[in-house]
């Protein structure tokens, strides 16, 4: 019976011309999905292409990047895809690797420009009272009002230290730039890699992995005098990414043998690279003609001539504007997002403030950017009658456009964390607050750093608002504090894009595109890479 | 029992901390709507000055935008026009195929290419739009530029009683709408994708293993059960991602152009083959001249004024997508 309904099935014309029907319906919808994938591969590789010159390689040179990065690479990743342990651990490397190694340059970057003295006048300011209060809790056995006392240490330190930092820093400026950054990044990063190690080992391990950033930056100072090179850099370095890193790998060598071997992919690529510019810089080889400079990531912009042209200023004021705007947006985006999530009641006043809070929240999302650069320009101008462009204005302006992202994504966050968490924490007799600080935030915390960095991600690339408020288009020094005028990567794009000399449009603007695009690829990728982790956990 | 009570209250400092923290949470929350206030406050002060200056009516009938050359004009149907032109080309380029999108990574694709299908696409929102103006200007213009011009005799001249018709196609200028709409319209791609596919797979399962069984195929059931069931969450996605376009700034005031006008009939094709101006685009002009207007000019306001008219647009777009959304949806259980 069975082959004569199939028989009668395909005999069947219609049958026929609807399968076609449905094939051809198939192609177009991936035919759809391609437009936008090949739309992006375009505007990557045009860009690109003018941006780095591969054409101006000859084959040797293409045959040592192949031999030197491209093969090890690819054999490295086809056997980590098969291990699913070893790929989460690669995954997780380049994100530790690239993001220590980003936060820490940025950071240096943002405190050579203000100043070193004065930011660490204000790091130990705020960080010193609340760490005196936590030890005294620690010494007698703890309070019920340790929180809330830790809370206003921090924010009268934050004031003391905004108000010391002018006289205090001018004072402190006489000191090494080395030595500023010790209690600036070297003994958080002790404390915070010891209170982890304690968390993933035990006290003795802790107390060890502290000792160790400590010796490891002492050791750098020393060789650095030795060398006779500033030992500035290399001492954020080693805190802000040498104690991170090393911390990841002792964990993973510990409780994730089997991905172990994922280890090596970052080493991998660091070498392919190192290895490939060795032999380019040994043999002789012509590489590619790149815009994609040293000149244009370090120096200052030249308008007449295309070959010193630099967007250091850029870049800094870009970092700057979004590190203080995550200092204003994230801590108001999640209180709002707890308060909408956790505390809001469903019904009565409140409840109904907070629904109107909601749809409020979601119009905000959908409001055009340029017009909270109107904001922004009314406010910083009208009212508070300050000169335009200057760094607190923008990043101010930013924040609110991030604002509704924060909030949606931590609401998002905080709604995935089981019912049974807080009432299980509830009947332990949990107040509400300690249900949220030590039940449901550890819980969401992934979730709402996935959104912020995504936040971040849209907030470097957003020009309309900044253009706006009037910030300068091209800046040759990098802003020097809050109230300082700054540029910011993406006006150097739109004011650059009109110059007539031809080497800007297809090859300066090209490169400084493309350093935009791999800031935003960095966030987007490191986001992507928590999102799928601790989805999958 | 009253020991037992007396046990479970709380102390004094623990209720007064709990509250303090409710308090500035909800304060947290309460900046939102002060941000919504503020922004209605600071456009509407400056349009509202604007507006006794120039009257709203021959604002919003004016066929003529000049605010910075001789006799300044504020007529914003030029504004108007080149923001719709804009507008429907993305939507046209955006609405399908964002649809399709969302059909096949709902519907077709595997789970495995899905996972990077997805990631990729939402890259596609996340470019900094300057980098799109820049690629609209730089490159896509050429690229379009190619073919052009065109002439296609579609009835050629000599026969009696009927005009001759050529369907003509110029060159493309360097700014023009057309490069600047396409980019746009590539851009909310992932917009109506990705809440297009929201909506679409969470059509329950039975509907579709109902129609399979009464004898559908794929086809079937993807375009005349899954689609319409999800019509309320696509027409939102649609409203949303138009909203979007029409807020768009970098894009359109880098490759469109400065040059605002009425559109040209019935030579239609011109108005994209030749450089138009967005509201959006005027706020940025005007403010990056760097002139304030002098007495009986109200330059300065006049950017309010076209900003008020967008967030009015653009609120109420979203404001009909939220209705939409949670009016026309099916519930299922």
């Amino acid at each position: 019976m069975a082959p004569d309904v199939e028989s009668a099935l395909t005999a069947d014309r219609s049958l026929r011309w609807r399968r076609a029907v449905g094939r051809l319906f198939e192609a177009g919808l991936i035919g759809a999905t391609l437009v936008g994938v090949v739309a992006l591969g375009v505007l990557f590789a045009l860009i690109g292409t003018d941006a780095i010159g591969p054409f101006a390689a000859e084959p040797a040179w293409y045959l040592v990047l192949v031999a030197t990065l491209v093969v090890p690479l690819t054999a490295y990743t086809l056997y980590a895809r098969r291990h699913p342990a070893i790929a989460r651990v690669n995954a997780l490397a380049f994100v530790v690797v690239v993001g220590s190694l980003a936060a820490t340059l940025a950071l240096y970057v943002v405190a050579m420009a203000f100043e070193p003295a004065t930011i660490a006048v204000v790091v130990v300011a705020t960080t010193l009272p609340p760490a005196v209060v936590f030890a005294y809790d620690r010494a007698t056995g703890g309070g019920q009002l340790t929180g809330p006392a830790m809370t206003v240490a921090t924010v009268v330190g934050a004031i003391l230290g905004l108000a010391l930092a002018g006289p205090l820093g001018e004072t402190l400026a006489v000191l090494a730039t080395w030595v500023l950054f010790v209690p600036v990044v070297t003994v958080p990063a002790a404390a915070g890699i010891g209170a982890v190690a304690v968390r993933r080992f035990d006290r003795r391990a802790g107390s060890i992995a502290a000792v160790a950033v400590l010796g490891a930056t002492g050791l750098t100072v020393g060789a650095a005098f030795a060398l006779g090179v500033d030992p500035g850099l290399a001492v954020v370095l080693v805190g802000g990414a040498g104690g991170p890193i090393g911390l990841f790998a002792a964990d993973t060598l510990v409780h994730r043998r089997e991905g172990r071997v994922g280890l090596l992919g970052p080493i991998l690529f660091a070498g392919g690279l190192a290895g490939t510019v060795f032999v380019e810089r040994a043999v002789g080889l012509t590489g590619p003609d790149t815009w994609l400079t040293p000149t244009l990531l370090l120096e200052s912009w030249s308008t007449t001539s295309p070959e010193q042209a630099g967007i250091y200023p850029q870049l800094v004021g870009s970092i700057v504007i979004i590190a203080v705007m995550t200092v204003l947006a994230f801590p108001v985006g999640v209180g709002a997002a707890i308060f909408l999530e956790e505390y809001a009641p469903s019904a009565g006043p409140i409840g109904v403030l907070a629904s109107v809070l909601d749809v409020n929240i979601s119009n905000l999302a959908g409001v055009p950017s340029v017009v909270y650069g109107l904001l922004g320009l009314a406010v910083f101008r009208n009212v508070f009658g300050l000169p335009n462009g200057l760094v607190i204005a923008a990043a101010a302006t930013l924040g609110l456009l991030v604002l509704p992202i924060v909030i949606v994504s931590a609401q998002e966050a905080l709604r995935s964390v089981p019912d049974e968490f807080r009432q299980g924490a509830f009947g332990l007799g949990a107040s509400r607050w300690q249900t949220v600080r030590n039940v449901v935030l550890p819980e969401a915390l992934p979730g709402i750093l996935t959104g912020t960095i995504l936040a971040l991600g849209r907030a470097i690339g957003e020009t309309a608002p900044l253009v706006m408020i009037g910030v300068a288009t091209t800046a040759y020094t990098p802003p020097s504090g809050l109230f300082d005028q700054a540029s910011a990567l993406p006006l150097q794009i739109f004011a650059a894009k009109a110059n007539a000399i031809p080497a800007y449009r297809t090859g300066v603007v090209a490169a400084t595109a493309l350093v935009l695009l791999g800031l935003m690829l960095l966030m987007n990728g490191i986001a992507i890479v928590l999102r799928n982790r601790y989805q999958r956990d | 029992m009253s020991t037992d009570s007396r046990s479970l209250r709380r102390s004094g400092p623990v209720v007064a901390k709990e509250r303090f923290y409710a308090l500035v949470l909800g304060a947290c929350a309460f900046l939102t709507l002060l941000v919504t206030v503020g922004i209605v406050l600071s456009l509407l002060v400056p349009a509202l000055e604007f507006f006794t200056q120039v009257s709203p009516v021959a604002f919003l009938t004016g066929t003529e935008w000049s605010p910075l050359v001789g006799d300044p004009v504020f007529g914003v149907l030029p504004l108007l026009t080149g923001t719709l032109i804009v507008t429907v080309v993305s939507a046209m380029i955006a609405l399908p195929i964002g649809l399709a999108v969302a059909i096949y990574l709902s519907e077709y694709a595997r789970p495995r290419v899905r996972s990077y299908l997805k990631p990729t696409l939402e890259i596609l929102a996340a470019v900094p739009t300057v980098v799109y103006g820049y690629f609209a200007l730089v490159y896509v213009t050429p690229i379009l530029d190619v073919p052009l011009p065109v002439a296609i005799p579609i009835v050629p001249a000599g026969i009696e009683g009927v005009p001759a018709f050529t369907f003509e196609v110029p060159s493309l200028g360097t700014f023009n709408a057309l490069s600047a709409s396409v980019i746009v319209g590539i851009m909310i791609i992932p917009m109506v994708s990705s809440i297009s596919e929201d909506a679409i797979s969470s059509v329950p399962d039975s509907l579709r293993e109902a129609a399979y069984g009464l004898g559908s195929t794929k086809f079937d059931v993807s375009t005349k059960v899954v689609v319409p069931a999800a019509t309320s969450g696509i027409v939102s996605s649609y409203v949303l991602a138009i909203s979007r376009a029409i807020g768009e700034t970098m894009i359109v005031t880098i490759a469109a152009g400065l040059s605002p006008h009425m559109p040209y009939v019935p030579d239609v094709l011109r108005n994209l083959t030749e450089a138009t101006q967005t509201m959006t685009a005027a706020m940025v002009q005007i403010v990056g001249s760097e002139q304030t207007g002098g007495a009986g000019v109200p330059l300065y306001e006049s950017m309010f004024a076209i900003g008020i008219t967008l967030f009015v647009v653009t609120l109420v777009m979203n404001l009909v997508a939220e209705l939409v959304r949670r009016h026309f949806r099916e519930v299922y259980d």
